[in-house]
């Protein structure tokens, strides 16, 4: 038993340190791949000085991070300052624990699930933590003490109450199709067909709330640099801002799989691995955020708001019904 | 149009314009696509310090202060490119220097405040400040970013080979006397106009 | 009392107003080049034409010739009019050198402002241009005849305005000329004025030749502090050195002009020599260190020897600040009342003048303009405040008559009487006006005490030479309208003022205005008596120094060598000082010997209040920090290309502050209202004459008129008194003013100086004196007789000198 249990506990230990040194390594990537995509959609050349194609900028990148000067605001709530990234960068973390990578692997006759916490609840863990995501911007805007930063807070707090909505909501009609809130269900439940045939519309709205959610161009009104500095990271300098950045990234990446995993099939496809089948949607994924990116324009507030409420919630409402009334049919 | 905001006072603004649903697709679609394509163009960029351009003559980089085609300094020190100057980089002092012209005794600017607008060179009277494609003059030390008149002075003319100011100016200088500069009559005195 | 429309806005203006002031009064600035409004409109440069819609004239004229009518209806912006001013300025500039570059008007220019508002922004004329050579006009004034524009601004000012004739213009056409017949120094004390109204660069600023730009000076509304008579001036400044000075429009002082000491006096602010230092012993100390060693000195000297040993020493130059509280320090702290001149002579008589001035007789130096006649009693205006002079002159001009009193052979840019009287008969001669005043008839105008004093009066009286001459003139007085009485505080005894004073009472009784005007000795020499000053003679204090009363000796920017006549006594009595401290902004005698010496702002560091010689508070606003000129830290080249935190000699304070200092430990400066209002029990505000007593029925005491001259009637007496340059304190370290300055001389009467064996020109060396100084002997016969004129010069031997007068005197 006792050997049991320090066997699950090793096998746990490995597969927290894989997950989250890929997702590091995902992230400090991700953003060379922004920095270079964006470049290129914009007929430039994007980092190219360090090292080949720029490939040790991330590197760099961190290094001048960690060398910076760690200030602190005069006058700002210092607990509460330096808790801020922290709480954006482990909740996006966090939101990875439930996502399957891929289906069990059996070694040595033990089955090991190739997920860190398959919890029954998992769907509802992800809303838990990216609620709780929102405190960490709206509380390093509060406790900067600066104006820009308190703007970006409030900003960031209301879209993404806002948008959980939404979000919540377009994924009533995969949990309806599915029949449970487990991810490894749900990756199971697309075993013939990916929800994003059976719900094109979820889909849309999904991912357009997940980039509310991770307050990705267009709908990044809590930094909006031109409005607001850096909205509600402005003060932040060094390692803390950094948190905030990996914390985006860590996001972004979480976003992907989440969107792989209701809609395109999770770990699914032909062929290849499955866990590379997961990385290439996620990269998928992040490529067309990118790509709307380097398109659209920054949305205008009241738009953002009408956007959320008068949209997409009705639509998603809209979507449970037909998809309630499509399943009692069929 | 502009409208006086008084007569906006108790109503409200009117109603950004609604774009139909098909317009607005076509819009999305548009941006998409172009942004797409630019995906398969040659990026623009040029790499600084291995291709380095060749700039027209009159790209505006380091400033100089030219010689008139006599040799002799052009700047008079009249002040106007420090007054027109819109970050007040140049400083200096004028003079009376020798045969009575007036000359700069000092002339700094400061690059590290440059923004090379050009503004001064349009004000020079006499050609004398002239900013050059030479750009590459960065410095690590603060400091050598000051330049002062030894190191603006050139021995050419610049852009403007010809015009010499003591040749116009009426003021009599040394080896050029009143009723001698260009298109002059013979000086009046006091004492030809007596009986 | 016309109203007429200017630009669709009516005003009502003065009969006899020319348009172009009336559309200054709406705030229209119509241009103009040769009207000015001191010297009034001539029509000679035609762009001020507007065009006349209505009324009694009609199309386009001369805005500056045209009086304003009842019902005219004019339009500035006319298009005829302003065709033809386009027009003009074009012929303006036909000939105008192109030259702007080096041209120190540029940036001020009216000749600029106009060519770019008419919109003449291209040269079409493509002859040959007229030029002129130019002329060496003196170290004050720089000539570029080229730049003319024939608005003859400056030969009517010259001229009409200054009386002066040694600048006017010949030639007509292109051949016109504004020069001198000969190049060589301008005459006139007032030729700096000519910078100011040249409309373009013709005259400029020489001192401040290429210096800098208009809009590159720091500029503050100061007052000038080089006479009494504190006319308003704009300071400019560059790079931490005060510049130039210009006239600032004040209608009670000045006017639109200033004299040329006042002009030029700024260079000692940034002289090389200037003290910039604390000293201990003569040696560099910070000012910390000094400021404690001095309060500790001197609590140490009150401890040993009580309040009493302790004596302060103000100035008539520093700001009221400054002596308000040097008067609350006594006032504190218990030590001496301070002494604000070493010259008690002048103190005397000063006290006895400004005690003569009330709220009804006190007139302001451009009330004096107006003036139908005007008694000038032991007062050289040229000299002691050169703008009264050209006061005189626009008096004159008027028809006024000038009379001047004096030993001394005034000399004013106008005619006037002048009779000369020495300086110990000057009280008689005021008691022979009075005399001639109230005889034959008016003297039953007096009640019987009044009588009775009169017939004292007459008695007394001694006989003098110009007795009749003097009788008439006072007769001739009672019959003027608007009769002024100017007398001076330096030659004449304490008995003149008072006397002056009963004069101008007299002659009130029949005119229909009348004032008295006393110019004094010192920039604020009135706020040193407001603030008590003058009952503070130096004599006791000195006495009270040799007999070793006085321990410890605190002087503030004051020399007294070149204030004290006996300049060996004086040096001793401070050597046996325990303590002498100086604070100076200047470098003098007395720095030298300070045991502490504290470096002082100067009013452009500083700013301060003034009270000039009719009691007017007036306010010198701070132009810059301080500091050593950039032009001095680089030598001359660039800059130093230096980081630091202070400024380079910019150590020195206001001296109010070390006073302050000593006494409470303020840091910001006093507010002297309400110390004046303490002072004079009345309020007072900037740019007002404080208030004077009301006036008193009393004659004043005359019993020491009849007691005659100290002395030998037939003796010879010396008179030391302000010349134009070279005797105010600080504007004789100005060098382009000691250029200007003639050499030291003595003007005697032929007759006196036949009995003396001197003809003119002979050079007298004083024996003795050190640095060794040499006296040019100058005829004329206009001095009284007897009398031994020489300048008040800083820095000469004067003890030498005297004793070699008086030793002249003995023989
Ligand atoms: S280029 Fe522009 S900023 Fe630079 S010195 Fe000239 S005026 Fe100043
Ligand atoms: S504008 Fe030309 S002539 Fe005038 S100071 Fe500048 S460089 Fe010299
Ligand atoms: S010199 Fe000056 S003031 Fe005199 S006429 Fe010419 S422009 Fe006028
Ligand atoms: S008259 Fe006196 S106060 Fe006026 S400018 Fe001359 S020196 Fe200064
Ligand atoms: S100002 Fe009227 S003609 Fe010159």
């Amino acid at each position: 038993m006792v050997l049991d249990w320090l066997l699950g506990m090793i096998v746990l230990l490995v597969k927290l340190g894989l997950i989250l040194g890929a997702l590091l390594f995902g992230a400090a990537y991700l953003v060379w791949a922004e920095r270079k995509f964006l470049a290129r959609l914009q007929i430039r050349l994007g980092p190219n000085r360090a090292g080949k194609f720029g490939l040790l900028q991330p590197i760099a990148d961190a290094m001048k991070m960690l060398t910076k000067e760690d200030l602190v605001p005069d006058g700002a709530d210092t607990f509460v300052f330096k808790l801020a990234p922290v709480v954006v960068a482990v909740t996006a973390m966090l939101m990875f624990a439930v996502v399957p990578v891929a289906p069990d692997l059996v070694l040595f006759g033990r089955s090991i699930p190739m997920v860190i916490a398959d919890l029954n609840v998992g769907l509802l863990f992800i809303f838990a933590l990216s609620s709780l995501g929102v405190y960490g911007v709206a509380l390093g805007g509060w406790a900067s003490n600066s104006k820009f930063a308190l703007l970006g807070g409030i900003r960031g707090a209301a879209q993404m109450i806002s948008y959980e909505l939404a979000l919540g909501l377009s994924l009533v009609p995969v949990v309806m199709l599915a029949g449970s809130m487990s991810l490894t269900e749900i990756v199971a439940a697309q075993e013939r067909v990916p929800f994003i045939i059976l719900q094109p519309i979820s889909f849309a709205i999904f991912v357009i709330s997940a980039m509310a959610e991770s307050k990705r161009i267009p709908f990044d009104l809590p930094e909006a640099e031109n409005e607001l500095g850096a909205g509600f990271h402005t003060e932040y300098s060094g390692m803390r801002f950094g948190l905030f950045f990996i914390g985006e990234y860590v996001h972004i990446q979480v976003l992907g799989a989440l969107t792989a995993v209701f809609f395109l099939g999770g770990w699914r496809g032909p062929l290849l691995p499955p866990v590379i089948w997961l990385v290439l949607k996620i990269i998928f994924v992040a490529l067309i955020m990118i790509w709307i990116r380097g398109t659209l324009p920054r949305l205008r507030y009241d738009q953002l708001m009408a956007l959320g409420w008068k949209v997409l919630i009705p639509a998603a409402l809209v979507n449970i019904v037909l998809t309630g009334v499509l399943i009692l049919l069929v | 149009m502009t409208q006086d905001p008084s007569q906006l006072k108790g109503k409200s603004l009117p109603p950004p314009r609604e774009t139909s649903g098909a317009e607005a697709l076509k819009a999305l679609v548009t941006g998409f696509a172009t942004t797409l394509k630019h995906l398969g163009r040659r990026p623009i960029t040029e790499q600084y310090p291995e291709e380095k351009r060749e700039l027209p003559a009159r790209s505006r980089a380091r400033i100089i202060l030219t010689r008139d085609p006599d040799g002799a300094e052009r700047c008079v020190a009249c002040y106007l490119c420090s007054a027109v100057c819109p970050v007040s980089c140049i400083s200096m002092q004028s003079i009376e220097g020798q045969g009575g012209r007036r000359m700069a005794a000092w002339f700094r600017i400061n690059f590290g405040r440059c923004i090379y607008c050009g503004l001064c060179e349009e004000a020079c009277p006499t050609s004398a400040i002239q900013l050059t494609p030479d750009y590459e003059h960065c410095q690590r030390a603060i400091l050598k970013s000051v330049y002062e008149k030894e190191d603006l002075l050139v021995d050419h003319c610049g852009k403007d080979p010809d015009y010499n100011f003591y040749r116009h100016a009426g003021v009599a200088t040394e080896g050029l006397d009143k009723g001698r500069h260009e298109k002059e009559a013979p000086p009046v005195n006091v004492r030809s106009n007596m009986p | 009392m016309p109203t007429l429309t200017i630009d669709n806005r009516p005003v009502t203006v003065p009969d006899g107003t020319k348009v172009i002031t009336a559309a200054e009064q709406l705030g229209i600035m119509i241009p103009r080049f040769c009207y000015h409004p001191a010297l009034g409109s001539v029509g000679a440069c035609r762009v001020c034409a507007v065009g006349f819609k209505e009324g009694p004239i009609k199309g386009v004229e001369m805005s500056c010739m045209v009086d304003a009518q009842e019902g005219m209806v004019v339009a500035t912006d006319d298009p005829d009019a302003v065709d033809l001013r386009k027009h003009v300025i074009e012929l303006l500039m036909l000939h105008h050198p192109h030259d702007c570059p080096v041209c120190d008007e540029g940036g001020h220019c009216l000749l600029q402002d106009m060519t770019i508002s008419g919109g003449h922004g291209r040269r079409r004329y493509a002859g040959a241009k007229r030029t002129h050579l130019d002329q060496d006009l003196g170290p004050l004034v720089q000539h570029e005849m080229n730049r003319c524009i024939q608005c003859y601004r400056c030969s009517r000012f010259y001229q009409q305005f200054c009386g002066y004739r040694d600048l006017g213009v010949t030639g007509i056409g292109t051949r016109v000329y504004f020069g001198r017949s000969e190049p060589g120094t301008l005459e006139s004390p007032f030729s700096g004025n000519l910078t100011d109204i040249c409309p373009t660069g013709v005259y400029t600023d020489k001192p401040s030749r290429f210096y800098g730009r208009r809009w590159d000076y720091e500029r503050a509304p100061s007052v000038c502090i080089h006479c009494s008579l504190g006319c308003s001036l704009t300071v400019s400044a560059r790079y931490r050195k005060a510049v130039r000075h210009e006239a600032r429009f004040n209608a009670q002082v000045n006017g639109h002009f200033i004299c040329d000491r006042g002009r030029y006096a700024y260079a000692y602010a940034s002289q090389p020599e200037r003290p910039r230092d604390a000293l201990i012993a003569g040696r560099p100390a910070t000012l910390a260190q000094a400021a404690t060693q001095m309060s500790e000195r001197l609590a140490a000297i009150e401890k040993g020897t009580g309040p009493d040993g302790i004596a302060l020493m103000g100035s008539a130059r520093s700001s009221l600040e400054t002596q308000a509280l040097l008067a609350r320090l006594h006032s504190e702290k218990g030590w001496r009342t301070p002494c604000f001149s070493a010259d008690d002579a002048a103190t005397r008589v000063v006290s006895s003048a400004l005690n003569t001035l009330n709220a009804t007789n006190t007139i302001a130096l451009t009330e004096i303009e107006g003036a139908d006649t005007v008694l000038l009693v032991g007062a050289d205006p040229i000299g002691e405040a050169p703008m009264l002079a050209l006061a005189l002159r626009q008096a004159q001009r008027d028809g006024s008559r000038i009379i001047t009193v004096d030993p001394r052979p005034v000399t004013l840019p106008c005619a006037h009487d002048h009779i000369a009287v020495s300086g110990d008969d000057l009280a008689t001669a005021v008691a022979h006006l009075i005399i001639g005043a109230l005889e034959p008839s008016r003297e039953i105008a007096l009640d019987a005490d009044q009588q009775d004093r009169f017939k004292t009066l007459k008695q007394e009286t001694r006989d003098i030479p110009a007795a009749a001459e003097l009788r008439a003139i006072g007769h001739a007085l009672t019959t003027a309208w608007r009769p002024a009485f100017v007398c001076g505080t330096t030659v004449p005894d304490p008995d003149v003022p008072p006397l002056m004073g009963l004069l101008q009472a007299l002659v009130q009784t029949s005119c229909m205005w009348s004032g008295l005007f006393f110019p004094l000795p010192g920039a604020n020499t009135f706020g040193a008596h407001c603030l008590g000053g003058s009952d503070a003679l130096f004599e006791p204090l000195l006495a009270a120094v040799e007999a070793g009363q006085v321990k410890a000796l605190v002087v503030v920017e004051n020399d007294l060598f070149s204030e004290y006549p006996d300049q060996q006594r004086l040096a001793a009595a401070l050597e046996s000082l325990e303590l002498l401290v100086v604070m100076d902004c200047v470098p003098s005698a007395i720095t030298a010997r300070a045991d502490i010496f504290l470096p002082t702002q100067t009013i452009y560091e500083a700013g301060g209040h003034y009270l000039n010689n009719e009691g007017r508070l007036q306010v010198a606003t701070p132009v810059i920090a301080g500091g050593l000129s950039i032009m001095d830290t680089g030598g001359g080249n660039h800059p130093p290309r230096e980081f630091r935190e202070d400024i380079p000699g910019g150590t020195p304070r206001p001296a109010w502050q070390y006073v302050a200092g000593l006494a409470t430990g303020e840091t910001d400066p006093p507010d002297v209202k309400p110390l004046l209002d303490e002072a004079l029990t009345a309020g007072v505000a900037d740019g007002e004459r404080v208030s004077l007593p009301s006036a008193s029925r009393e004659w004043p005491s005359i019993e020491r008129i009849g007691a005659g001259p100290e002395g030998d009637a037939g003796g010879l007496t010396l008179i030391e008194s302000a010349a134009t340059f070279g005797s105010e304190p600080l504007a004789a370290f100005s060098t382009v003013l000691a250029e200007l300055t003639p050499l030291f001389g003595v003007t005697v009467h032929s007759e006196t100086a036949q009995r003396l064996g001197w003809r003119a020109g002979d050079r007298i060396v004083i024996p003795d004196s050190a640095p060794a100084l040499e006296v040019v002997v100058t005829l004329d016969d206009r001095a009284a007789p007897g009398v031994l004129l020489v300048p008040r010069r800083i820095g000469i031997d004067r003890t030498a000198l005297r004793r070699y007068m008086a030793h002249l005197l003995a023989e």
